[in-house]
């Protein structure tokens, strides 16, 4: 093989494994919004919440510290070395957890019934409210965010890449990030326990069911609100580990939730409804962003990664506004 | 003299569509208009003029373009920012293009030129509704945004990449650069506004704005009664931009002088004028008003009380709007989602029945 | 005694219409007319096909088979609003009302296929557009007193009751001056008195204005009163077409709606 060709196989294996975090977030989009119609925008700036909050417990931040050094005139920083990862996560799940009851509590409870569009914009308010919690919280610096997942370049995979090339032509191997590899496994993980709770828990079958139909669900019994809480933990604990990969790779940042932003196009190409519609989603426009980069992007001077996704979304709306597998609508009067 | 409107008797269709049809609130309006025009030139310096009242106004024009395609077409647009870049840029091109080219011919262009880029963005919606046509909206965002950083045309091939107003002249007055005395800039922005919000008045009380709101409130029976779709739709977007992109015109050639796109028409920017919309008010022309107002003089309150009162640190205060403003979406949409332009209609309902409400 | 009738009588005819969804066959192959000036009445039980039926006429479906005459022409490929500038009025089933709007606007957006004020004069508000604008409200009031909702002239369509709904419904309808009315289940829900008024105003919208009225009920009481001819459809299929008093008596209807099994 020549190395463009090799080049080329390099591009589209990180665009793999871009689209596979993009996939991520998106798998929370589309929890929320088969349990509850609600489109979430805030999804990833629980990303962002939720790493900050990993980072603040590994690290022992005292939360606010900036604020009450501000209104107090004290200095407190850190009430400790801070804890290990495990705990950190399990003591971030809850956090998650409360967050959703909080979510459910505050929020959604007022805004049963309205039309979907106001559910949008509210979560558009909630995702700036959380924003500045945030960093209110932990500051607003960038962390770095270590859970021990290995990362950097493999020297095996480049090792077997460079007897690729054909004779005569000179080539180093290939880069890919084990980091990378790691989250590509974790979340297949992630999907198949989500799909197996969901199938065969009792749990699972009623939260099902409310994806179903709202007010079916309630004549059998179910709590819609129990549910709802429920949802927001699980789509909360899906952007911690969104959180987690994307924080390990670049830092825990306010870009974070602009990354986010991403999921959107790509839950328009697979469908608001379908989880396996948000994996190929993600995987299509983590590829396709990094090809188009790749070849066009030289030509009219790069930085195309910014647009690709949505003006490709944009196109594909044209010609199936359902997206790749969500089914045919028919209208009714 | 009491404020109703019983005794005030329409004795015609003309005085009963009129857009004020309570007496007293005519004459309000007249005042402020008049005091905006007669009076507020006369008083006006630096400081009020640039941290004040021109962004205001400048908002208050994007945010009834926005209003008219979101509040009264139902179509929601996260693209603002970008069409206020067509707005700025297209403005630069003409004035450098035709420096002999009146300023205000400039400015109309330039809302033109933003029609056009808003029909082109606008056609999805034909397919799409509701948070699809969000996302698609979000391409406009960001491919206007890149295409004004990349393509060196548009900044004129300038080394720093950013367009700066150079100095224009109305009847040997000037308006645009530093030298730009604040009253000619305010008057300028004014003279815009006003006439603009009259239109979207009219507009919206019209044809246009019935097929629109049709289109909003249930789209399959405003097809089926004769509303056609395409027209409405394209309309809205075209209207709206044309706004928008008139306020982008004044907000780089008055208001900022020097403009780098990511930074001046970024995301934040269609957020703001959404939530603008929001809080004031879907669907109301006075409300645009008072959301631009509140959204961009509620920071600068806080920021003056907290950073120069108590002395906090900027970088916190900043986050606390932050969480001021998702709060308030929030509870706008819970409480009022007609905004503020709602709660002072039901103010002066008990008004006109005060003081014998039963 | 179909024979005895003129080409030019009948306003709409509808031929060998079909339609279905995916594998879903919601109407086969029916075919009626509709004649000038007369109430006609469309029944059959539940998921017969009736509003499907409609939306074919209205142009919101498309039939897969099958020609529409409308007005002595054949109708070719319409969009649902090209069809309402034909003639072709309509209500619906569950109120599709414009709630944000008082009831004055939803009647003035009824007559919206009727304005053609440019863009400039409406930007203007002056000359053609406020003539055209008042005009039509005084058409439009007509309708308001034809109706006795006066009182309700501004009132926000959202916040009226489930009969005023309907009323202001048919407002809408009739501010486009149709020759063709489409009224679906018009009677749905109300009580004794309100359908009375009802009807009351669907005969005078048939004897005053000479409107040709389609019409979807349920009540049978209501549909023997009101309509001259009856089409019956059961399963999307046509199960008869005549006068009141022989669907009444048809065996084939009474099964249908006694729900005999079908084999």
């Amino acid at each position: 093989m020549t190395p463009d060709i090799l080049n080329t196989i390099e591009v589209i294996l990180n665009g793999l494994m871009t689209g596979v975090m993009y996939s991520l977030v998106a798998l929370g989009f589309v929890l929320i919004f088969k349990a509850s119609g609600i489109f979430n925008y805030a999804q990833g700036v629980m990303a962002l919440f939720a790493a900050l909050t990993l980072v603040g417990f590994q690290t022992g931040q005292i939360p606010f510290s900036h604020l009450i050094n501000e209104i107090f005139g004290t200095h407190v920083h850190n009430w400790g070395p801070g804890l290990n990862s495990v705990l950190a996560i399990l003591l971030t799940i809850l956090v998650m957890i409360l967050f959703a009851w909080l979510v459910e509590k505050l929020l959604l409870q007022y805004l049963v019934n309205q039309e979907p569009i106001i559910l949008f914009m509210a979560t558009i308010g909630l995702a700036f409210f959380m924003e500045g919690l945030g960093d209110l919280m932990w500051g607003a610096d960038i962390k770095t965010l270590d859970v021990g997942i290995p990362s950097g370049g493999s020297f095996w995979w480049e090792d077997v890449t460079r007897t690729w090339v054909s004779e005569g032509y000179e080539y180093y191997g290939m880069y890919i990030d084990l980091l990378d590899v790691w989250a590509a496994g974790i979340a297949v993980l992630l999907v198949t326990i989500l799909t197996l709770f969901s199938q065969y828990t009792k749990t699972g079958r009623a939260l099902r069911a409310v994806a179903d139909d709202h007010q079916a669900a309630l004549t059998v019994g179910i709590s819609l609100r129990s549910i709802w809480v429920i949802v927001w933990s699980i789509a909360g604990f899906v952007a911690l580990v969104a959180g987690i990969m994307w924080g390990s790779k670049s830092g825990v940042q306010f870009s974070l939730s602009l990354i986010a932003l991403k999921a959107l196009p790509v839950l328009i190409l697979g469908g608001f409804t379908s989880i396996p519609g948000a994996i190929i989603g993600g995987l299509i426009i983590g590829v396709g962003e990094k090809l188009f980069e790749f070849w066009i992007g030289p030509l009219v001077g790069g930085a195309t990664e910014n647009w690709f996704a949505y003006v490709l979304a944009l196109f594909f709306l044209m010609f199936r506004p359902q997206g790749l597998f969500g089914e045919r609508i028919i209208e009714r009067v | 003299m009491f404020y109703r409107e019983s005794g005030d008797f329409k004795t015609s269709y003309v005085q009963d569509q009129q857009i004020f049809p309570i007496l007293q609130d005519r004459v309000f309006v007249a005042v402020v208009i008049a005091f905006a025009f007669l009076v507020v030139p006369f008083l006006i310096n630096d400081y009020w003029e640039k941290s004040v009242l021109l962004p205001v106004l400048i908002w208050s024009l994007a945010a009834i373009g926005l209003n008219i395609l979101t509040g009264y077409c139902g179509q929601v647009s996260l693209g603002t920012g970008g069409f206020m870049a067509v707005g700025a840029y297209a403005s630069y091109k003409f004035t450098t293009a035709f420096p002999e080219l009146n300023l205000f011919i400039v400015v109309l262009l330039s809302g033109g030129v933003t029609a056009m880029v808003g029909i082109l963005f606008g056609l999805p919606s034909l397919r799409i509704k509701g948070f699809y046509l969000a996302v698609a909206t979000l391409a406009s965002q960001f491919f206007l945004v890149w295409l004004f950083n990349k393509v060196p045309w548009f900044y004129n091939y300038s080394a720093s990449g950013q367009i700066n107003a150079p100095e224009r002249l109305i009847a040997g007055i000037t308006i645009t650069g530093p030298n730009a005395p604040p009253w000619a800039t305010y008057l300028f922005c004014l003279i815009f506004v006003v006439v603009l919000a009259l239109i979207a008045k009219n507009l919206t009380r019209g044809r246009f704005g019935r097929s629109w709101m049709a289109i909003r409130d249930m789209d399959i029976a405003a097809e089926i009664i004769g509303v056609a779709p395409l027209k409405a739709k394209l309309s809205a977007f075209s209207i709206s931009s044309f706004y928008i992109g008139i306020a982008g015109a004044l907000f780089f050639l008055v208001y900022l002088g020097a403009v780098e796109p990511t930074e001046a028409f970024g995301i934040d920017k269609s957020f703001l004028v959404l939530f603008m919309i929001i809080i004031g008010g879907l669907g109301s022309i006075l409300g645009s008003f008072i959301g631009a107002a509140f959204m961009f003089l509620m920071p600068v309150l806080i920021k003056n009380i907290m950073v120069n009162g108590l002395g906090w640190s900027p970088d916190i205060v900043a986050h606390l709007i932050f969480m001021i403003v998702g709060g308030l979406i929030m509870f706008f949409l819970i409480v009022e989602p007609h905004g503020l332009a709602q709660l002072w209609r039901i103010a002066k309902e008990k008004l006109r029945l005060w003081p014998f409400p039963h | 005694m179909q024979d005895t009738v003129r080409e030019d009588d009948i306003l709409l005819e509808v031929r060998n219409i079909s339609l279905s969804f995916g594998g879903v066959t919601a109407l086969e192959n029916i075919s009626f007319d509709i004649r000038r000036g007369e109430v006609r009445a469309i029944i059959g039980p539940n998921g017969a096909g009736k509003s499907s039926m409609l939306n074919v006429i209205n142009g919101f479906y498309h039939p897969q088979e099958g020609e529409i005459w409308f007005d002595g022409k054949l109708r070719h490929h319409m969009k649902p609003h090209q069809v309402a500038r034909l003639g072709i009025a309509r209500t619906f089933q569950n109120i599709a009302l414009f709630k944000g709007m008082s009831t004055l606007d939803n009647l003035m957006t009824g007559r919206l296929i009727n304005m053609h004020a440019n863009l400039f004069s409406q930007v203007a508000w002056i000359g053609p557009a406020q003539r055209e604008e008042i005009e039509h409200r005084q058409k439009v009031e007509e309708i308001i007193d034809f109706l006795k909702i006066q009182s309700i002239r501004k009132t926000p369509v959202g916040k009226l009751p489930y009969g005023m709904q309907k009323r202001v419904e048919l407002g809408r309808a009739l501010a486009a001056e149709s020759k063709l009315l489409l009224l679906d289940e018009p009677m749905a829900g109300m009580n004794l008195e309100e359908k009375e008024d009802m009807c009351r105003f669907v005969l005078d919208v048939n004897e005053q204005f000479g409107t040709t009225i389609a019409l979807i009920e349920h009540d049978m009481g209501v549909v023997m009163d009101i309509s001259n001819r009856v089409v019956v459809l059961d399963y999307g299929k046509k199960l008869a077409d005549s006068s009141p008093d022989e669907v009444r008596n048809n065996p084939e209807v009474i099964d249908a709606y006694l729900g005999v099994s079908h084999d």
